[in-house]
């Protein structure tokens, strides 16, 4: 190892990673919202299926070249393409879709895209409202899962089955999972992200660890340890429910298993499952037990993050995004580590079970007049996008990594590891589930966040307010 | 000379914009809402929503998520805490300044100040105010008074945290409208009444007060549809946290229509805004025109 | 005694009798008062100047010491206050010209003309005070969805117009209430119709109203922030608030560019009414005395 500079290491790594990654997805088992007997997406999907696949390839043999995509050549194309997304000027993305949209310029002059990003919140309304007016750019972004699976269902969106033909190598076909429908490929995935247990070594070492705990006991005497020394263990930002809920997935995945989970989130079982409740009371106790920081109740997540890189709080769980953001603080980088959640369970969980998968997508309407080029285009472009991404510490490749990524902060590399490693995903329950449900379950998750209801109380109301 | 027809054609065009407006914006609008809140209508697009009845009037009232019952008490709340809080303090201040005192103007001029900064701007700010961590609040009255979980996070505090900056924005909103009323009193009025040995107090309380019974009307008026139309404060402060400790109607109705997209939902709870606000504008003419007649007896 | 009437609304009355105490004790309240309003935007002011470690407990209160013009230039790049300024403008002033036109028309059809229903149609606008402007978001929304009308001036304009008229009229009528009837008859025997009377003698006449019903809708327009929030998502059509907004969520933990946006989209206005306060109060309270 003495010969080899910190750079060639991190290069042998990340190739290691790039195959393991490639192999351990083909195996791994991930939930794929529309495929298998998921009520709601089956059925939805189910519906739109005859008509879907005859409605797009008329819908492309008006545009180009009748439907055989294996015709289509983006390089003698002159079209122009719009696209909507969210990446703007202040989101963590922004770079990587610039340079991804320069590079495509450059290599196929003759398509143009109009591109336009949207703050994330209205853009969700905007897209609705477009997809219900057929008003739809060509190329669209989207979260896949229950968001998309509502337009699929409606036969708005353009099938990329045979665009993926020729990406089949470079994409993972279980990455593709989240955004296929009764079987067919609907998205195309940028960065994946999961749920990272992020600790400020700094502070362990206060309390007298070296490394974060492995075990959901030690863990928990971390946490005493932790307050021993008058230290917040967690910081959560209250006001924004889909963070408890990072902390709380991680809970209940490590209590009941992912399948399990995975059952109820698509759902093909209900919220009435006692196991549930108790994961929910393990969660409460770790509130009553004093382990976050109860001004967070008021705070938002930016504020919460900055807490934590100021050395305010020793655990910080959130999405792995957050990467990008901590590589960039030179004084905080050298204190983090991240790792995975402990197991607490260990008949019914294991490590390797993780929350989180690909959700960020591009989509191509199906009332395009270009849907076949846009397909091929969207594919090239998501590439480029999931690799200036990744370059960036934004999440993890969807794609296979290619080039050189030894750039990539050693923080993303740790979670590669962690991914590599990894056995199931369950999706974010709020990406999983449709809009209507998924805000009833978030508000169930602040009421068990504030005490206000127990693991009981908690799958009751589920099991009464979800049909 | 001009017939009948005539005029009718003319005043229907004085009328024209001033209908299309009306009709096109309010009273269409508020009967759509009114059969889209008998509908499960879950997007923009209308074809194909299905009739639900009262089914969405029913779930608002029963579920375990939604909380309307929270949300309609705590606009009650504001709305009495306006009218016995706000109004009265305002009162005073116009009673005040309507003695004629040195730096009238300059008092007036500070009191309406805030009326005339942007909501949302008075939210951000007083955001910054009650910030657990580096507010001015704290510094002011220290942080060992802040209750757990900070001004704002605090089921029991949220809801006076936001009714404060209300307070602070429309005082001198209220206040004016007073003061001119307190100023249109007569002069001579006051005067005999002082020679007669009234004391300033009595001269507010048996003079000036009741002869500005009708600007009190609509000052109540005004705090109280206000309160019950709140919305950007407390969007930009809490957006109804902490646990719907500050949810309002009108904020329920934002999340349903843009977080959970159930449109038919949204137009049920804005459905029921109006007839409450129409409630209270009849119960409030009511209690005024009672007053009158005693006030003549 | 104090009986200088000169007929203004304010400065008429000074009472001489009040004793030394209860008056010292007055001047406390109102000073206190006075305080209140004016701390947190001299607060506001200092804030926008400071860096974050100032903010965080250097100099919680004081001026800053290094002043740091430098937000201000970070609000005006990242935020373009400018923009939202100038959108928020376009769209309160358009909305003060449709609703004051509106508004005069219709007054005058129902205050001026003798015909039957007049009174019922006064009622019929006088709705518009009570009724909530969220009531009708629903559907205006997925009206402006169909016709693809979001994201442009007009979807804040006429709804804003709409809600503005039942306040403007009510404010008309007053006004109009006031000017002589004998007006209308000599115009009537000279030959005008109702049109030229309208335009050439009540118009005119009813310039008092204009400033009054200006202020109304400035106040009810300019901080709207549903409407604003929902129909403009396109960030060159972005009103001050949802700009503000906007701009807040993506510093939430720099304080110095969100003071500096708070400043700028507050100081221009509060500038104005400084030179203005008098005329403005006047307006406002004219309004409150004849509606």
């Amino acid at each position: 190892m003495i010969g080899l500079s910190k750079k060639e290491e991190n290069i042998m790594k990340l190739k290691k990673f790039a195959a393991l990654l490639l192999a351990g997805a083909m195996t791994l088992s991930m939930a794929a919202c529309g495929t298998g007997g998921s009520g709601d997406g089956s059925g939805a999907s189910g519906a739109g299926t005859g008509g879907s696949s005859n409605n797009t390839s008329s819908e492309a043999s008006g545009g180009a070249s009748g439907g055989s995509s294996n015709a289509v050549s983006m390089e003698n194309a002159e079209c122009t393409l719009e696209m909507w997304c969210i990446a703007t000027e202040s989101d963590s993305n922004r770079h990587s879709y610039e340079a991804a949209i320069d590079e495509m310029k450059t290599e196929y002059p003759n398509i143009t895209l109009d591109w336009e990003a949207f703050e994330n919140q209205s853009y969700k309304t905007k897209i609705k409202a477009a997809v219900a007016a057929d008003e739809m750019p060509d190329i669209f972004f989207t979260w896949s899962c229950a968001f998309l699976g509502d337009f699929v269902a409606s036969n708005k969106v353009y099938c990329l089955d045979d665009a993926y033909q020729e990406y089949k190598s470079e994409l993972p076909e279980v990455m593709m999972g989240n955004s296929t429908y009764d079987g067919k490929h609907y998205g195309v995935p940028l960065t994946m992200n999961i749920v990272g247990l992020f600790a400020n070594m700094d502070l362990l070492k206060e309390a007298g660890y070296d490394e974060i705990p492995g075990t959901y006991d030690e863990f928990i005497k971390c946490c005493d340890a932790l307050k021993e020394k008058d230290i917040i263990p967690f910081g959560c930002a209250g006001s924004e429910t889909w963070c408890v809920t990072e902390y709380l997935e991680s809970v209940i995945e490590k209590s009941i298993g992912a399948d399990a989970m995975n059952d109820i989130f698509l759902g093909r079982a209900t919220w009435n499952n006692p196991e549930v409740a108790a994961a929910v009371d393990t969660f409460q106790s770790m509130v009553n037990n004093g382990y976050f920081d109860p001004n967070g109740i008021s705070l938002s997540n930016d504020e919460v993050k900055a807490n934590f890189m100021a050395g305010k709080y020793a655990f910080y769980m959130n999405g792995t995004w957050n990467c990008a953001d901590f590589a960039n603080d030179a004084n905080f980088f050298p204190k983090v580590k991240v790792a995975e959640f402990p197991v607490i369970n260990s008949d019914k969980a294991e490590l390797g079970q993780l929350i989180g998968g690909p959700s960020d997508t591009l989509a191509v309407a199906a009332s395009s007049e270009n849907a076949a080029i846009a397909a091929k285009y969207t594919f090239e472009l998501g590439k480029r996008i999931c690799h200036y991404g990744y370059l960036d510490g934004c999440g993890l490749p969807a794609w296979t990594p290619y080039g050189d990524t030894s750039s990539v902060n050693a923080l993303t590399q740790d979670v590669a590891n962690i991914c590599n490693a990894a056995k199931a995903y369950v999706l974010f329950g709020d990406t999983a589930m449709n809009a209507d449900e998924a805000n009833t379950y978030l508000d169930y998750v602040a009421q068990v966040y504030g005490c206000k209801v127990d693991g009981q109380g908690f799958i009751d109301g589920l099991t009464k307010d979800i049909r | 000379m001009k017939n009948k027809t005539y005029k009718y054609v003319t005043v229907f065009l004085f009328l024209l914009p001033a209908l299309i407006l009306f009709i096109g914006v309010l009273i269409a609008p508020i009967v759509m809402s009114l059969v889209y809140s008998l509908f499960d209508l879950r997007s923009v697009s209308t074809e194909g929503m299905e009739f639900i009845g009262l089914g969405n009037y029913k779930e608002l009232f029963t579920s375990g998520s939604i909380s309307f019952w929270k949300a309609l008490g705590n606009s009650m709340l504001l709305a009495v805490l306006s009218v016995f809080i706000q109004l009265p303090l305002a009162l005073g201040l116009a009673l005040m300044l309507g003695k004629g005192i040195k730096g009238e103007r300059a008092f007036l001029s500070i009191y309406f100040l805030p009326v005339l900064i942007s909501t949302v701007v008075i939210g951000q700010l007083w955001r910054k105010i009650y910030n657990p961590d580096y507010g001015i609040l704290n510094a002011v009255v220290g942080s060992g008074l802040m209750p757990q979980g900070g001004w704002l996070g605090n089921e029991s505090s949220a809801l006076w945290c936001v009714f404060i900056p209300t307070l602070w924005q429309y005082v001198g909103y209220h206040m004016l409208l007073m003061y001119a009323g307190v100023r249109s009193v007569s002069p001579e009025l006051r005067e005999a009444a002082k020679l007669d040995g009234a004391t300033d107090g009595q001269v507010d309380w048996y003079i000036v007060i009741p002869s500005i019974k009708p600007i009190l009307r609509v000052s109540v008026i005004f705090a109280i549809t206000g309160s019950l139309k709140s919305f950007d404060l407390i969007y930009v402060l809490t957006n109804g946290g902490p646990y719907h400790a500050t949810e309002v109607p009108s904020t329920l109705m934002i999340s349903m229509l843009f977080e959970r997209n159930r449109y038919g939902m949204g137009s049920t709870i804005a459905v029921l805004m109006i007839a409450l606000c129409f409630a209270f504008a009849i119960i409030i003419n009511a209690v005024f025109k009672e007053r009158d007649i005693y006030g003549k007896k | 005694m104090a009986r200088n009437n000169d007929g203004r609304l304010l400065d008429q009355y000074q009472v001489r009798k009040t004793n030394k105490f209860l008056r010292g004790m007055i001047y406390v309240g109102l000073v206190i008062w006075a305080l209140i309003d004016l701390f947190p935007i001299y607060w506001m002011f200092t804030f926008s100047l400071k860096s974050n470690e100032e903010v965080y407990g250097l100099n919680v209160m004081g001026l800053p010491k290094e002043w740091l013009w430098s937000n201000y230039s970070t609000a005006m790049t990242t935020g373009n206050m400018p923009q939202y300024f100038v959108n928020s403008l376009i769209v309160t002033v358009a909305t003060i010209v449709i609703s004051l036109i509106a508004a005069l028309m219709a007054t005058y059809a129902i205050t001026r003309i003798v015909w039957k229903g007049s009174s019922l149609m006064n009622s019929f606008f006088m709705l518009g005070i009570t009724i909530p402007i969220h009531a009708s978001i629903v559907p205006i929304f997925i009206t402006l969805s169909k016709l693809h009308m979001t994201n442009s001036y007009w979807s804040l304009i006429i709804p804003y117009s709409a809600f503005s008229l039942a306040m403007a009229i009510l404010i008309c009528t007053g006004f109009m209430n006031e000017i002589p009837r004998d007006l209308d008859e000599a115009a009537y025997i000279d030959g005008c119709g109702l049109w030229q009377t309208f335009g050439m003698i009540i118009v005119p006449l009813m310039k008092p109203a204009l400033a009054t019903i200006s202020i109304y809708t400035f106040l009810q327009c300019w901080n709207e922030l549903m409407f604003a929030n929902v129909f403009i998502s396109k960030d060159a059509l972005k009103t001050l608030p949802v700009g503000i907004q906007a701009l807040s969520g993506r510093h939430t933990t720099d304080w110095g560019p969100i003071g500096a946006a708070l400043v700028i989209a507050t100081f221009p206005v509060l500038i104005a009414y400084v030179f203005m306060s008098k005329s403005i109060q006047e307006s406002f309270i004219a309004g409150a005395v004849k509606g």
